[in-house]
């Protein structure tokens, strides 16, 4: 071995490579089987609601819950130079659990209420360090006899939001449910300084559930504009409304008159696919007014309004803004924003 | 119906909504796995291009403001330096980069712009008062580590009895006598399991005694507050503000400088009055504004003797930790003019860790380093200003500004003075506003005939009046990371605290210090 060999580049061979490949893509392929819903809970009622809905919206044995609560890391510059981590591991020794503890055992509880009881399920613990704090990252995995899995997870991270889509890093999920937000900033200050539930519906790269309390409504409002994009959103929508036994109204809003032609043939491309899908339709409208005060507005009555994301970047959003995102905020019902 | 046939026919995960791969905008890129592109992806953060924009932002203000023409009065090293303080003020704000980073920043900007030879920068980064500060966080963990905690709640139900009220005023009591000698962050980390085990064994459900957590938190953290400037020993910014007074005003030539040389015994003179005053007011005004749900704590206090009766008499590293506190606390008082109380500190480091009282390993995971490193970094910038010129220059034209508003009375210069330090302090931490601010406010007492020393104990105690937000003081920082407490308790209280205190210390520097700084 000459020294030259020290600094000589090697990769993995393709065999080995071709062993990490399988191993990851078995991995995925299972999640990928899974409809996978991650509830992100702070304690608060909003984050109760998230739960709610994802409780209703796993009916079936392919589908995971997985209940997130974030706590921020303990900073310890603040603290005058004693890490925040002392005290708090001095609240781990007296024998107190972190803050989260208590919301995610509460988020069972909301689950057993909505049917779904984890007490017969076989569980496991895993922890992890993260970030060097002294609680790091903790999760308990709950498994029925028929596969459903319901997951615990209390995770640090430096600040809430990045929390939750680093979650979304771990494992793909099918949909993200985060409770109503105490305010809203606008598109503007937003690109500056969003709040949690803004950023991660903003830029999470899967659907997004706003949950507000509208458990008692009944049916999936679904906007449509006629795009293909939206077309795939219903088509994704109709099918979630139809397997958790919701019923289905499709509705399309024209700026003006000149438009409304357009607005129907949306609404009619729609019908037309859900009926070859074999997806009752409710009620299917087309109307001429604001259309974002009309979504709101008409939307209201229902469970859930569903709205198309548009897939715009930060900086688009900033000059466009974005009729989802303004819907999401605006709605006095439960927002489902699909991508 | 429809619905129940049609359910069978549906994959929730295959055609309901997408769970998108991570990877999906790189489908494009030849890549041989997903770990390769989680390596490359690790190299590549164009985010942090945003994050660091306030960084950008201040390296351009601060080099553009740098270039400027020199103000007549002042020399370019003078400009230099005030603009290196506006940009650490900036960052210590912003937190755009972790503050230690600003630290090192600060010693790099006096090597390449000032052009001090480094041995000279490094050298004024330790001082007596960064020993200090080191040490007695070596302290602070040693005595945390003891697990005193309970014992102590329970020498104070003993002689409160069970009411909410009196509980809460011992509490305050007995944290201020502690943070009068330790860090306050020390007594707060220490009595945090206290103040929790009294609340959860009131109640496991902290919605019900949101108001009773408020008032007993805030009883331990107002507690350590108020008294963190009793003594030197109480927080770095006492600390730093004597070796400033020291720094600037000292000459061994002189003997009338002799009383910047500051004392243990006359610190305490002149602040203990800030304590005594407010002690009482405190959980009076913690009652009525949270309006705790219940009056009585016996069903915790009952708890809380078992769970102490179960633990056995007091161990002898206890009692050895308490005694070796002691004499540290009196070699403060003794031997801190002559060995420096950074000397002391350190003594009293050094015996707990010979005695195994801790272990280094501790010492070493619970202080944060980069504080220490912050410290003596600002301070050794405050020193450059006086030494420039930028410090006197400044005052003296802050100094205009207020003789053009009138405000020349004592009492007038000691309001600015004590505002100005609460609307920093509120913006970074206490000891960071007092490096940066006092040596401004120190001159410009000096260039207007007011006395340095008592405009220096207005803005030490005033950089302890930073009570709006849970990052403002070390103890709330530390009272927050329980979960018990949201942000807005701490405006709710904080603004009534900050007034109160405003109050009380304008009252001590009109009609106290002046009688003291006769003698």
């Amino acid at each position: 071995m000459s020294v030259f060999d020290f600094f000589r580049r090697t990769e993995l061979s393709d065999r080995q490579e071709a062993a990490v490949m399988k191993t990851f893509s078995t991995l995925r392929a299972h999640r990928r089987s899974r409809f996978r819903i991650l509830a992100c809970i702070d304690g608060s009622e909003a984050g109760d609601m998230a739960v709610r809905f994802a409780a209703r919206f796993a009916v079936s044995n392919n589908c995971d819950i997985i209940i997130l609560h974030v706590r921020p890391i303990d900073q310890g510059l603040h603290s005058g130079g004693l890490q925040v981590r002392l005290a708090r591991q001095n609240m781990i020794d007296a024998g107190f659990e972190l803050p989260g503890v208590k919301y995610l055992k509460h988020a069972l509880d909301v689950l057993k209420e909505e049917g779904i009881d984890v007490s017969g399920w076989q569980s496991a613990t895993a922890h992890e360090n993260a970030w060097g704090d002294a609680a790091g990252d903790t999760k308990v995995e709950y498994q029925s006899a028929d596969g459903r899995t319901v997951v615990l997870k209390l995770k640090t991270a430096p600040d809430v939001a990045g929390g939750i889509l680093d979650q979304y890093e771990l494992g793909p999920y099918n949909l993200i449910i985060l409770g109503e937000p105490s305010r809203w900033r606008s598109e503007f200050m937003s690109f500056f300084d969003a709040g949690i539930v803004q950023t991660v519906a903003t830029v999470a790269p899967c659907s997004v559930l706003v949950a507000r309390n509208s458990l008692e409504k009944r049916g999936f409002f679904i906007c449509t504009d006629g795009s293909s994009r939206s077309l795939q959103a219903v088509r994704r929508a109709a099918v979630l409304a139809t397997v958790i036994g919701e019923h289905v109204t499709l509705f399309s809003v024209a700026p003006d008159e000149i438009a409304k032609p357009a607005a129907e043939e949306a609404v009619a491309n729609a019908k037309a696919l859900l009926k070859a899908m074999k997806v009752d339709v409710a009620e299917a409208k087309a109307v001429v007014g604001n259309v974002l005060e009309e979504i709101v507005e008409r939307g209201s009555l229902y469970k859930v309004i569903v709205v198309t994301d548009e897939g715009r970047s930060r900086i688009q959003r900033l000059f466009k803004g974005s009729l989802a995102t303004e819907s999401v905020r605006r709605a006095r019902t439960s927002v489902l924003d699909v991508r | 119906m429809t619905a129940l046939t049609d359910q069978h026919q549906f994959n929730l995960a295959r055609d309901s909504l997408l769970a998108h791969e991570p990877t999906v905008g790189l489908t494009r890129a030849r890549r041989r796995g997903y770990q390769r592109y989680r390596q490359f992806m690790s190299n590549v953060d164009l985010a942090l291009l945003w994050k660091r924009r306030w960084f950008i932002v201040t390296m351009i203000v601060g080099f553009a403001l740098m270039s400027a023409p020199t103000p007549s009065g002042l020399t370019h090293d003078g400009q230099v330096v005030l603009v290196m303080t506006l940009m650490a003020t900036m960052l210590f704000i912003t937190e755009a980069v972790p503050l230690p980073a600003v630290a090192l920043l600060i010693v790099v900007g006096q090597v390449l712009l000032l052009g001090i030879d480094s041995t000279t920068v490094a050298r004024s980064l330790m001082t007596d008062a960064v020993l200090f500060i080191m040490g007695s966080l070596m302290l602070a963990v040693a005595v945390v580590k003891q697990k005193l905690d309970k014992r102590i709640a329970l020498a104070i139900v003993r002689v409160t009895g069970t009411s909410v009220f009196w509980i809460c005023f011992g509490i305050t009591a007995v944290c201020g006598a502690l943070a009068s000698f330790i860090g306050e962050h020390t007594v707060a980390a220490m009595m945090l399991p206290v103040g929790v085990t009294l609340i959860s064994l009131t109640s496991n459900d902290p919605k019900k005694i949101h108001n009773l957590a408020a008032v007993i938190l805030f009883s331990i953290s107002f507690g350590c507050s108020i008294a963190g400037v009793t003594t030197p020993s109480g927080g770095a910014r006492n600390a730093i503000i004597i070796s400033y007074w020291k720094d600037f005003f000292y000459d061994p030539s002189d003997p009338v400088t002799y009383r910047y040389l500051m004392d243990y015994l006359t610190w305490t003179l002149y602040a203990l009055p800030m304590f005594l005053l407010r002690l009482p007011v405190v959980t009076l005004l913690l009652i009525f504004t949270f309006k705790p749900e219940i009056s009585n704590l016996s069903r915790a206090v009952s708890k809380l003797r078992t769970q102490v009766k179960l633990e056995g008499p007091m161990k002898p590293s206890g009692w050895l930790t308490i005694i070796v506190f002691a004499f540290v606390i009196v070699g403060w008082s003794v031997f801190s003019t002559g060995v420096g109380l950074g000397t002391v500190a350190i003594a009293g480091a050094v015996t707990y860790l010979v005695l195994g009282l801790v272990r280094w390993e501790d010492i070493n995971s619970g202080v944060n380093w980069g504080i220490v490193l912050l410290y003596a970094a600002a301070i050794s910038l405050g020193v450059q200003m006086k030494e420039t010129g930028a410090a006197e220059w400044f005052a003296a034209s802050l100094m205009r500004g207020l003789i053009d508003a009138g405000m020349t009375s004592t009492i007038a210069f000691d309001a600015a003075s004590s505002i100005l330090t609460i609307l920093v302090s509120n913006t970074m931490t206490a000891g960071a506003a007092v490096a940066v601010l006092s040596p401004i406010i120190l001159k410009m007492a000096a260039v207007s005939g007011h006395d340095p020393l008592i405009a220096g104990f207005v803005t030490a105690i005033s950089s302890a009046f930073g009570y709006l937000t849970p990052a403002a003081q070390p103890a709330f920082t530390i009272i927050y990371a329980s979960g018990y407490l949201k942000a807005k308790d701490f405006f709710k209280i904080g603004s009534r605290m900050t007034a109160l205190s405003f109050a009380v210390l304008m009252l001590v520097s009109i009609f106290y210090w002046p009688m003291l700084a006769v003698d």
